[in-house]
């Protein structure tokens, strides 16, 4: 019954979703047939322009041209771009897998960071270590995401250059672009864990096991870090959304072709399908992401009623 | 309350950076040696010295000048931006969880639906179809981000309303006014002080980032993102002209994310 719920659910979101991308790629004061004339002959006439207004359906009332352009989404068909004439799912492919490259590294990260330090963190609580952890982290929600990309730039691809400034396709490229993008989010996630780690030690069940004799040891990593999870794995598949939606500030630093790149020159632009494919696509991956964490923390827990642990930004 | 807060070096750390950045904005007029804005081809690139205290840009404008005008820039739009997002998400999130229902899951869903969206992509999409500026900058970061305050504000008053002295009030007999603003609201403002200070952080890195993606403001005007854009391109000679603009930056949203988590430290009942 509650996956039926979560699914109605979701479907009615992916509805929102999509009309919602709709609606923001309309409000453009471009004039898609002007612009597809443009396409075809250099100096348009305002006949071949109304022609092709008919022949698109850009004359149709908004809701028949929203239920076409749905239709063709779940065909697969996303229009074309105006400005390379490719189809704009196919040159997305290439450029979302670019991104995904960034954004898997980037969790390697967060996982093999975020875990360690929070945890040093909350069991040496207001000592030496855990002070580091916070200014570091605190800085690390403070910086703006493309300076730190400059930095390190400065640092290791100019002073030292352990790395090249642009550079793509093999792992040495990835390793900059992908601290950048993963600093902020290692250091929420350190910040939460280490809260997380803090709250459940308080609890009743910490004093039971303490009382049966478990060393500290055997209760952080049996007890504590099981219960810190639930909110760390519903964070964790919301920062994947996220940083894939947010990853053109990065690939702009890094040259990086990915898809926030391509996202961004739509926008400068105005191309307005792949506007409104990459808007769709990127709405779409996060309720996705947010769905899959859901399901994760269900099997993980089946005892949890619903992962209602929310991201403040 | 104030004591606490003056023994927490955090908040004094936090409270004295938005202090700082505060007096650099509204004494800029004061302090700053130069006209932000007046280009002196003749004297670009200068190095740091008595007239320029931080050398001159690509167009022989005054860095230090235009760093303190950017605070201005900085504050000046999160603060409008945070004041439209508190009233909006306090008023909606106080309507949804006390009247729950229709318009409660209504509202959820429409959460659900923005909430899908990186900020980013809503700003992005905006302004590439409103056009650029500061009114639609403005605009664009309100309508993504208000449906995260709506939800937070929410869920602070859902767990208010359900604790007993909200019961013994609608016994003795309060509104439903009554207890929302003179309760509900009161026991639940510093929860918000210190969400509503942790997002003008965000909100000024969001700003200096659309502004750095050249969405934002014109390259003219002395933001600091703005200031970082079209520094970028003279990474390899002038790398301080990336450096002055980006510490602002950092120190300015450092500054409220120190005050507020000190803020949330302060008021967690483990503290106490």
């Amino acid at each position: 019954m509650h996956f039926i719920k979560k699914l109605i659910r979701v479907l009615i979101v992916l509805i929102g979703v999509s009309l919602l991308s709709f609606i923001l790629a309309n409000l453009s004061s471009v004039d898609p047939a002007e612009a597809i004339a443009r396409r075809i002959y250099s100096n348009p006439t305002q006949e071949q322009i109304q022609d092709i207004r008919t022949e698109k359906g850009l004359d149709q009332p908004i809701l028949t041209q929203y239920a076409r352009w749905v239709g063709n989404c779940l065909r697969g068909d996303l229009g074309t771009s105006y400005q390379s004439n490719q189809p704009v799912i196919q040159e997305m492919a290439g450029k979302l897998t670019a991104t995904l490259f960034l954004v898997g590294m980037a969790l390697l990260w967060i996982v093999l960071i975020t875990i360690p330090l929070g945890i040093v963190s909350a069991v040496r609580k207001d000592r030496f270590c855990d002070h580091l952890i916070r200014i570091i982290t605190i800085l690390g929600i403070s910086i703006p995401a493309f300076w730190l990309g400059y930095l390190l730039l400065t640092a290791f691809a100019i002073r030292i250059p352990v790395f090249k400034v642009v550079d793509y396709g093999n792992l040495r490229s990835l390793i900059l672009p992908s601290i950048t993008l993963a600093a902020s989010v290692v250091s929420s996630s350190v910040r939460m864990l280490r809260a997380t780690i803090l709250e459940n030690l308080k609890k009743d069940y910490v004093i039971y096991a303490q009382a049966r004799g478990l060393s500290t040891a055997q209760i952080l990593w049996k007890h504590v870090l099981k219960n810190a999870l639930p909110p760390m794995v519903t964070l964790f598949f919301q920062n994947i959304g996220m940083m894939i939606g947010g990853s053109a500030i990065v690939e702009s630093v890094f040259s990086w072709p990915g898809l926030g790149n391509y996202f961004v020159s739509a926008i400068v632009n105005r191309d307005l399908p792949v506007i409104t494919g990459c808007v769709l696509v990127l709405g779409l991956i996060f309720v996705i992401c947010n769905t899959v964490g859901e399901l994760v923390n269900r099997a993980l827990n089946p005892r949890m009623i619903s992962g209602k642990e929310g991201k403040v930004v | 309350m104030r004591n606490k807060l003056l023994h927490n070096p955090q908040a004094v750390i936090g409270t004295l950076l938005i202090a700082i950045i505060l007096l650099m904005g509204v004494l800029a007029p004061f302090l700053a040696p130069h006209d932000p804005m007046a280009v002196d081809i003749t004297k670009k690139f200068l190095e740091p010295c008595n007239e320029y205290p931080f050398g001159t840009d690509q167009l022989g404008r005054c860095v230090l000048s235009r760093l303190l005008y950017g605070a201005r820039y900085s504050l000046g739009l999160a603060l409008p931006i945070l004041a439209f997002l508190a009233l909006i998400g306090t008023t909606l999130g106080m309507l949804c969880a006390w009247f729950g229902g229709i318009f409660d899951r209504l509202m959820t869903i429409v959460c659900d639906i923005f909430m899908a969206f990186p900020p980013l992509v809503i700003v992005l999409t905006l302004i590439g179809v409103i056009g650029q500026g500061a009114v639609n900058l403005i605009l664009s970061i309100i309508l993504s981000m208000w449906v995260w305050f709506v939800k937070v504000v929410r869920s602070y008053v859902l767990i208010e309303k359900d604790k007993d002295y909200i019961t013994a009030a609608k016994i003795s007999g309060c509104s439903g006014a009554d207890i929302l603003f003179s309760h509900i609201l009161p026991n639940i403002l510093p929860l918000l002080v210190v969400y509503f200070s942790t997002g003008i952080a965000s909100i000024i890195l969001m700003i200096s980032g659309y502004s750095f993606l050249g969405l934002g403001l014109g390259n003219d005007i002395p933001e600091w993102g703005a200031m970082l854009n079209s520094a970028k391109q003279y990474l390899y000679s002038n790398p301080m002209l990336i450096v002055y603009p980006g510490t602002c930056i950092l120190l300015t949203a450092a500054g409220f994310n120190l005050f507020g988590e000190a803020l949330r430290d302060i008021l967690s009942p483990e503290e106490e």
